[in-house]
């Protein structure tokens, strides 16, 4: 289960991953529009001061040519034009006198970058006429290139190209710091989760994150961790429960045969592997049906609670006993020392025993009972051989006593 | 005193320091080809000069004396509106009157020259000539013939002592003959 997460998120996306392309995506939108405003903006408005200087450039060009124009000097109108061959921006240039007919032209010698671009932008020459005393003696007219907006626009692209690297690395700078916000809270949760899932660690509580709606999410998993927690325990100890009245007697709360069973083979499997040795000591109470014909029921069950409270107090910690049938009670002894050690155990019941019990019915009785004692490995090495050689002990007591009577 | 002076700085000063030449208009190839050359250009160099008094439209007087060497139709042609009355006259009517804006020398003597041109200093008259062709006689604009071409030269000193303004974009297409010392 465990190894499968990881494939699960190598096969997805992660929310890194899925952040980082959209902010990539939206700042790549944003530049890109901006900068095409830009550049476009940038375009228009160069375009208008590419013409203005070419109007002007036109207009001190027929400010230079005019006396040229008026004594039809071809010489003085190419030096009356010469300053404007210093200014960039211009393909070409011709004077041209009233009659249409060129005094003198001028063609850069620097190539045009983009013709396209020049035809596009400047389709017309700028004309300027030139006038003397108000009549028009010739004109200037003058050919932009788009050499300075070819310049703009590159520069503009490298701007942009320059502004897209810078985005990449804000996008990262951005999708990281996203990720400590957004997906550390959410990994928390599912740490949380998982915890729970795997361990059973339903103790564990989501934390505040800081965020409405990821606080929100782990609040409600908190409630239904409480409520996980609040059924887990219940559940708990309703088989506890279970599980004592599977394993004890109900009258009095002593284990019952399975459960003595279950020990008895536990506890010859660690005598076996420890070269230990224990004692089974069988108790039955004598005429007990008699006594539950004279007195009834409830008598037999006072009588039987008073045995067995007399068992367990004069059991040791680690001894077990157990109730295994009507009125007999078997007891496992631990740590045994020595064989006077069960005698000793077995006169202490017989005494504890033999004192009055209260009956419901107002009457005392005094009970007696039978003790037989096996000892492993001596008396048998396994469960059968111990509980006949037991049972064999305590009969062999009970016929003893009876003669005694 | 100061007339002394001036002749003698005038002939101490060597022409190409005050006279700038042009290489002129083109003279068309026909009969009144010249006439018509000859005609553009003093027309040209009349718009190109102010007068102390000068109105927008106000008709100038050309006075001619001697001969026009260039052409015996001299109407100058003035770009635009304008006008230019022609007078043929002597030296000794020119130097009566008050209303001659422009002197043309033509061929004269060089006396007559001589004074006309001292008449002129300090007053608003243009003068011009086509008689000389190193420009050295004290006429502000001289008009010469070069071989298929007309051209004119400017006497910078000339200009520099009278009340009249010539624009300076005239001065600065006649280019320097490249002698400037």
């Amino acid at each position: 289960m465990t190894g499968q997460t990881p494939e699960r998120i190598g096969a997805r996306t992660t929310l890194q991953k899925l952040l980082s392309r959209f902010h990539f995506g939206i700042t790549l939108f944003a530049v890109a529009l901006s900068g095409l405003t830009i550049l476009l903006a940038g375009v228009t408005a160069l375009r208008g001061y590419a013409d203005r200087n070419i109007e002007l450039a036109a207009q001190l060009g027929a400010y230079g040519v005019e006396p040229a124009l008026v004594f039809n000097d071809p010489q003085a109108a190419r030096e009356g034009i010469e300053p404007l061959t210093r200014i960039p921006g211009i393909a070409r240039l011709r004077v041209v006198d009233d009659r249409g007919q060129p005094l003198v032209q001028w063609t850069s010698p620097t190539a045009d970058p983009a013709p396209h671009l020049s035809r596009f932008f400047f389709p017309h020459p700028f004309a300027v006429k030139v006038e003397r005393n108000g009549s028009t003696i010739g004109a200037v007219e003058v050919w932009g290139d788009s050499s300075t907006l070819v310049d703009y626009v590159r520069l503009g692209l490298l701007a942009g190209l320059g502004c897209l690297l810078i985005t990449a690395l804000g996008t990262i700078f951005l999708a990281r710091r996203f990720e400590y916000e957004l997906v550390k809270p959410l990994n928390e949760i599912a740490t949380v989760a998982h915890d729970v899932r795997l361990h059973r660690r339903f103790d564990k509580r989501v934390k505040g994150l800081g965020i409405a709606e990821l606080d929100r999410l782990g609040g409600d998993i908190n409630a239904l961790l409480d409520e996980l927690q609040g059924w887990q325990g219940h559940m708990e100890s309703e088989k506890a429960v279970l599980a004592h009245r599977a394993s004890h007697d109900a009258l009095t709360t002593l284990p019952n045969r399975e459960s003595f069973d279950q020990r008895l083979a536990q506890r010859i499997a660690a005598a076996a592997a420890q070269d230990d040795r224990f004692a089974l000591m069988f108790i039955d109470a004598d005429n007990f049906k008699a006594a539950n014909d004279n007195f009834g029921h409830a008598a037999g069950d006072a009588v039987l609670v008073a045995m067995s409270q007399c068992i367990k107090d004069t059991l040791g910690h680690n001894d077990f006993a157990a109730r295994i049938g009507g009125d007999e009670f078997i007891v496992i002894v631990d740590r045994l020392h020595a064989g006077t050690a069960t005698d000793e155990l077995a006169r202490r019941i017989r005494d504890c025993v033999a004192q009055p019990v209260a009956l419901p019915g107002g009457e005392t009785y005094r009970a007696s009972v039978s003790v037989g004692v096996a000892v492993y490995p001596d008396d048998g090495s396994d469960a059968t051989a111990l509980l006949t050689a037991a049972d064999a002990a305590m009969y062999a007591d009970k016929l003893s006593s009876r003669s005694r009577k | 005193m100061l007339a002394s002076l001036f002749l003698i700085g005038a002939s101490m000063t060597t022409p190409q320091m005050s006279v700038q030449t042009a290489s002129q208009t083109i003279v068309e190839d026909s009969s009144d080809g010249m006439a018509r050359a000859v005609n553009r250009m003093t027309g040209g160099i009349i718009s190109y000069a102010r007068w102390p008094n000068h109105t927008a439209d106000s008709a100038r007087t050309m006075c001619v004396i001697g001969t026009p060497r260039l052409t015996n139709r001299l109407v100058p042609d003035v770009p635009g509106s304008g006008t230019v009355l022609v007078r043929r006259m002597g030296a000794a009517a020119v130097i009566g009157r008050t209303d001659c804006d422009i002197l043309f020398l033509g061929r004269t003597t060089v006396a007559d020259r001589r004074q006309l041109i001292a008449w002129v200093r300090g007053r608003p008259v243009l003068t011009m000539t086509d008689d000389d062709a190193q420009c050295i006689s004290g006429a502000m604009f001289c008009l010469m013939e070069r071989g298929t071409s007309l051209s004119f030269s400017v006497n910078l000193d000339a200009i520099a002592r009278g009340p009249l303004r010539i624009d300076p974009r005239v001065l600065s297409i006649a280019r320097n003959d490249g002698a400037t010392p």
